[in-house]
């Protein structure tokens, strides 16, 4: 988060040395199949809870990206990004919450269209990529042995993210995006421990993380 | 096609291309595991303790036919309670909630139940005296995570220097993993325990961990206990699995949940046809379970402190009131292994009394006799359905655990606390997480 706000501050400085600077908003659907194992067991074991834990499915995202200037058609840069998703669910004396924070730092590979497909621009994103897991019961965090209930994760994501741009003024251009992602291994051993309170008995200790997104950014040239 | 066509259908393309996987693998995500499960057999389970409640807790949950045979009077497995011995409700069994992060937690939360924080202060009976610390602290070895050899507790501490005067300091230490010192594997347990996520604070029900069962799990299953059915066999020979019990009463179904503790299965009262593979009997072999019982003294004045550690007849002493609202003046002596065999030993009730305040006497200067006013012995070792207390990681034990918890010809299924593999066994939850877990697996196999 430090990262990403310092990045942020930077952001008109940076535009002096930079050919483009972004940032970017988006809706970011993730599928994480022994994440969602974690949580329809929980769902599976706890038939007094009526009211199920949603599934992590539906976030948000922001990012930034600075790329270098470059004649060339390719371009490069690095990308700071930040997601999040929560699961809710809310029975009587028990109103459980997983929250889930990923934040990325990598690199842009960038190739702008010429010709008739000019303002076309696909992104290739190699990132490092990190979660936190945390668990609220009764909007409190949960903690026990006096520490909070926590899962770490770190794994690589390679993202393909396209988009199209419009002029709104001088160097200020508009562009709605597309973007998938994949993860291959996220490793985050604590998870199931955090979601479901067993270690081992029913997930891995790591997940692959598909998501894809749909935003707008801002770029300033 | 000009260029402005080309990036609408590039957007619409490619926009329908992201979201309509996203809607479709969102309709195939349910909440939960099995959501249809499809299965009109009938299942039965094999003892009603908390993971046998629970088994059918969550069958039911899934409408599944079930039926559950406990062999003994009552429900409720290793956990247990007397009223009117003292001014608030006994545990004679299972007592503590062995920390936050667990099943039985998020049960306790959501239904309200009432728990304290045990964190009761520790005293020693150490060389003739009770003293507030040890010259040195022996739990630190039996917590270290590298280097430890495959052997007892006991041979652990003397090859650390622990001389005799800390003997029953290791006791109580194994103790409290339902073990005599002599038995239990100091590395075998940490390598057991490697998975334990469940914290480790204490907690003490206000009213009883048996009435929390009741309460919270069996009240949804009550009318499909059949009590005082003993099991002598398990045919799962043919297609329909037939379950005879002592009084030659058959029962049928198409899948079995075995609950009962692990003595039960290695001492053959249950025969099965045709017989266990020899695998999963030499792995039943391995899980230790030790002889256990409580004894309660009440007492007409407080001499004695909250925990004592350390005495040769029983080598854990606890202040029961802690965590009750009541106060009583109730010590529970928590005895295991071969001081339980000994008590055991003695014939009678008076004859295990006499013997705790004996040696509390001698440790606190005859108060004990001198106040005096009744006891309740609950010996579990001689209760003919459980024999002993929970079980443990004995030396050699490998990956016994996981042997004997498989499935056996997707037919038997394995649960309780001795089948659990992730870290937790010797608890109820842990007996509980083993009750769904074997659902899963009957429901998947049932499924393929």
């Amino acid at each position: 988060m430090r990262a990403l706000f310092l990045l942020l501050f930077l952001f008109p400085f940076l535009d002096t040395q930079a050919q483009e600077i972004e940032a970017d908003l988006s809706y970011k659907y993730m599928f994480a199949s022994n994440w969602d194992k974690a949580i329809q067991t929980y769902n599976f074991s706890r038939p007094f809870l009526t009211e199920k834990q949603p599934l992590f499915m539906h976030g948000m995202n922001g990012s930034v990206s600075y790329i270098f200037k470059s004649e060339n058609k390719f371009k490069q840069g690095i990308n700071a990004s930040y997601s999040h998703f929560s699961s809710y669910a809310e029975n009587v004396n028990f109103v459980n919450q997983y929250n889930l924070h990923f934040f990325n730092v990598g690199y842009v590979l960038r190739h702008e269209s010429t010709g008739s497909l000019k303002g076309l621009c696909t992104d290739f994103i190699l990132s490092a990529s990190s979660s936190a897991l945390f668990r609220n019961v009764n909007e409190e965090p949960f903690i026990y042995d006096e520490v909070r209930s926590i899962a770490f994760g770190i794994g690589a994501d390679l993202s393909i993210k396209t988009s199209y741009s419009f002029n709104l003024k001088n160097n200020i251009r508009l562009s709605p995006f597309i973007q998938i992602g994949y993860t291959p291994y996220l490793y985050s051993p604590n998870t199931e421990a955090v979601i479901n309170q067993t270690t081992g008995l029913t997930t891995p200790d790591f997940t692959g993380v598909f998501t894809s997104q749909i935003g707008v950014k801002v770029r300033v040239r | 096609m000009d260029r402005r066509k080309f990036i609408q259908q590039t957007a619409l393309l490619s926009i329908g291309g992201l979201l309509l996987p996203s809607a479709l693998l969102s309709s195939c995500r349910p909440d939960t595991l099995f959501e249809d499960t499809s299965f009109q057999g009938k299942v039965i389970i094999i003892g009603a303790g908390a993971a046998g409640l629970y088994a059918g807790y969550i069958l039911k949950s899934k409408g599944i036919d079930f039926q559950i045979l406990e062999a003994a009077p009552n429900y409720g497995g290793r956990t247990g309670k007397i009223t009117g011995f003292a001014n608030f409700p006994i545990d004679t069994g299972a007592q503590w909630m062995h920390g936050k992060n667990s099943i039985v937690s998020d049960i306790v939360e959501q239904s309200d139940t009432q728990i304290t924080l045990d964190d009761s202060s520790e005293k020693y009976w150490f060389n003739n005296q009770i003293v507030s610390s040890l010259p040195r602290d022996i739990n630190e070895i039996f917590e270290e995570e590298e280097n430890v050899p495959d052997v007892s507790f006991a041979d652990f501490a003397v090859q650390n220097g622990y001389g005799d005067e800390y003997k029953n300091i290791v006791e109580a230490i194994a103790g409290d993993s339902g073990a005599d010192a002599s038995n239990i594997s100091a590395y075998w347990k940490i390598m057991e325990e490697e998975n334990w996520s469940a914290g480790d604070d204490d907690f003490k029900f206000e009213e009883t961990f048996f009435d929390f069962i009741e309460k919270q799990i069996a009240i949804h299953v009550q009318d499909q206990i059949q009590l005082n059915t003993a099991i002598k066999q398990i045919d799962y020979s043919g297609s329909t699995i037939t379950v005879t019990d002592n009084n030659s009463n058959v029962y049928t179904a198409d899948k079995v949940i075995i609950t009962v503790p692990i003595t039960i299965l290695k001492s053959g009262d249950i025969e099965f046809v045709p017989a266990l593979p020899t695998e999963k009997t030499t792995a039943f072999s391995k899980i230790g379970m030790d002889a256990g019982m409580k004894v309660f003294l009440k007492f007409n004045t407080k001499f004695f402190d909250e925990n004592i550690f350390g005495g040769n007849i029983c080598a854990s002493y606890s202040d029961d009131s802690i965590g009750k609202v009541q106060d009583d003046n109730i010590l529970l002596a928590f005895i295991m292994g071969q001081q339980a065999e000994y008590l055991t030993s003695l014939g009678s009730d008076s004859a295990i009394t006499n013997a705790l305040l004996q040696e509390l006497d001698t440790m606190y200067n005859g108060q004990a006799t001198a106040s005096f006013v009744a006891s309740h012995v609950q010996n579990w070792t001689t209760n003919p359905f459980v024999r002993g207390a929970y079980s443990f990681s004995t030396v050699g034990m490998g990956d016994a655990r996981k042997v004997a918890s498989e499935t056996v010809a997707k037919k038997l299924y394995f649960a309780g606390e001795a089948m659990n593999i992730n870290g937790h066994h010797q608890t109820v939850h842990g007996a509980i997480e083993t009750g769904y877990r074997e659902v899963i697996n009957l429901i998947t196999d049932v499924r393929k």
